[in-house]
């Protein structure tokens, strides 16, 4: 593989003194979409904390290649300079601001990188939402579940990121949104985003993924293209269930 | 109506006193998950060395009033310094905060008496001044206490509206977790947090002297209770809640006292009356008057 845009090599991380991750290694090249499975408890979540200094990493390398040929440590970035330097992440549950404005929380997203003016970058995301569009003074509080998701989405991208780190994004969303949201995971990736995203809906999911990687135990289990993991019978058969 | 008047004046300045506490209040305890028990003291220090300043060294008002608002926010950030923020970084429990900040709460209040010496104070403004309305007389220090009350906390509101810190302050406040992953500097959220009580708490002290007439170094620590009532009843950690929860408060406890209402119950009786509103309003509303039901998506 060539240079992939964002790597973890040999990533063993945990929290306090107990090791969840051990030896993860995940490539994502630019533009692609990369899912990761497993079963509950795996560690999937625990992979983009440690992205974020969340869960502390105690071994292995996690490194962002910018377009422009630098390649920037992320163990050595402060967590809130990560949006600056083109990562951004929503995580699994709590991901809004619900006592400020639809509005105020695409603001509190917006950092000024990329050159691209905050009311442009807001313009199109409303142009692309416009349920959000309406409601832009409502308290984000008063979404619905699905209307959430979309501002979560919505509020990384203000950042203008190179590459979207998303901990399931269709949890708990109705089945017909569940389609709705992986087609516009599916938009966004192809207006130029990469996408890393953690998935239990892992069939759906894989079938729009470029590439995927089964976690188990903390431990890298299995990898492939998104397509062929999402019908091969052995990891059907252990890690789906009845999905 | 002369009666109904003064109360509903007597309302308006005691609530936007206790909405400027509560704010500070809210956003500590909003971002830092602090309950500043020493909100009080805060504010009876801003008045005391206000009154230092103007009274004591005869230096204009406005510029002690300045020396008061310098003097919180360094000890707010100094306090944040030496012991919130290891307590935070050793993942100090609620409890140890708790008793923490009642402890400060009691070193202020006597570090208060030490160096300012006991008896009371006051500012020299005229406070036996009135003017006629309605058939009322209200003190002239109260008007002119509610104009700047009210303007502070316009500027307040704007602030928390359309500034990037004002937003992320309350980002912050409402999910830390989040602010924390989407780009906001956590320590810069923190120390102009410091800032903001500071302004607040020394400002509301000051007015409370004022319409006051004389206060000594009790004067905040009794108003603590209903500024947390006003917190609560404005919805924790919303800071355009905690304005709203002290407004209503300050005005429901001066009307209390209306006579044509129950023949007016006792005045010592306000702080029961804030918490008997606190107590019926979260019946009603549990997650208070801004809250929004908590839901899972
Ligand atoms: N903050 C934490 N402190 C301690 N242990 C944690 C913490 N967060 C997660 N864990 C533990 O780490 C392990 C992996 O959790 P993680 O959330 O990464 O799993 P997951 O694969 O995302 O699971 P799920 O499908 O349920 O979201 C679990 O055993 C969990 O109990
Ligand atoms: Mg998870």
């Amino acid at each position: 593989m060539t240079t992939p845009l964002f790597e973890l090599k040999g990533v063993s991380a945990g929290y306090g003194d107990v090791q969840i991750l051990n030896d993860v290694s995940i490539q994502v090249p630019a533009n692609a979409i990369v899912t990761i499975v497993g079963p509950n408890g795996a560690g999937k979540s625990t992979i983009l904390k440690a992205i974020y200094g969340i869960a502390k990493v105690s071994q292995g390398d996690i490194t962002l290649h910018k377009l422009s040929g630098e390649a920037i440590d992320v163990r050595k970035t402060k967590p809130h300079n990560l949006a600056d330097i083109g990562i951004a992440y929503v995580p699994q549950i709590e991901n809004i601001f619900t006592t400020l404005t639809i509005d105020e929380n695409l603001d509190v997203g917006y950092k000024g990188n990329g050159g691209v003016a905050s009311e442009e970058r807001k313009e199109k995301l409303y142009k692309q939402y416009p349920d959000l569009a309406i409601r832009k003074k409502d308290r984000a509080g008063t979404l619905s579940g699905g209307q959430r998701q979309m501002l979560a989405l919505a509020r990384a991208l203000m950042s203008g990121p190179d590459i979207l780190l998303l901990d399931e994004p269709s949890a708990g969303l109705a089945p017909a949104l569940v389609d709705q949201l992986f087609d516009e995971l599916v938009r966004i990736n192809e207006t130029g985003a990469t996408i890393l995203m953690v998935e239990q809906n892992a069939r759906r999911a894989l079938e729009i993924s470029n590439y995927g990687y089964v976690l188990d135990m903390g431990k890298n289990r299995h990898e492939g293209e998104g397509k062929a993991l999402a019908v091969d019978p052995e990891i059907v058969g252990i890690y789906f269930g009845k999905r | 109506m002369a009666e109904f008047v003064q109360l509903l004046f007597n309302g308006l300045v005691t609530g936007s006193i206790l909405a400027m506490a509560a704010v500070g209040v809210s956003l500590v305890y909003g971002v830092l998950k602090l309950v500043n028990f020493a909100a009080g003291d805060f504010m009876t220090l801003g008045a005391f060395i206000a009154v230092f300043f103007s009274v004591s060294k005869g230096w204009p008002l406005i510029l002690s009033v300045l020396l008061a608002i310098i003097g919180i926010c360094a000890l707010g950030l100094a306090l944040d310094m030496v012991l919130w923020k290891r307590l935070r970084e050793n993942k100090a429990g609620t409890l140890a905060f708790f008793l923490v900040a009642t402890g400060v709460a009691l070193i202020l209040r006597q570090a208060i008496l030490m160096i300012f010496s006991s008896g009371s104070r006051k500012y020299a403004i005229d406070e036996i001044a009135t003017f006629p309305l309605f058939g009322a007389n209200i003190a002239t220090a109260q008007l002119i206490v509610l104009l700047l009350a009210s303007s502070s906390i316009i500027t307040l509101g704007l602030f928390m509206a359309k500034t990037t810190i004002g937003k992320d302050m309350r980002a912050f406040s409402d999910n830390p977790s989040l602010a924390a992953v989407s780009g906001i500097n956590v320590n810069r959220v923190v120390r102009y947090v410091w800032i903001i009580n500071g302004v607040l708490s020394a400002l509301a002290g000051i007015f409370q002297g004022m319409v006051q007439g004389r206060f000594d170094s009790t004067m905040g620590w009794t108003l603590l209770l209903p500024i947390f009532a006003a917190v609560v009843l404005g919805t924790i950690g919303d800071a355009y809640g905690a304005l709203l929860g002290g407004m209503v408060l300050g005005l429901v406890m001066e009307m209390s006292t209306w006579s044509v209402l129950f023949g007016g119950i006792p005045s010592s009786y306000k702080p029961v009356v804030a918490f008997a509103t606190l107590g019926l309003v979260l019946l009603v509303k549990p997650e208070g008057l801004l809250g929004v039901k908590a839901r899972s998506i």
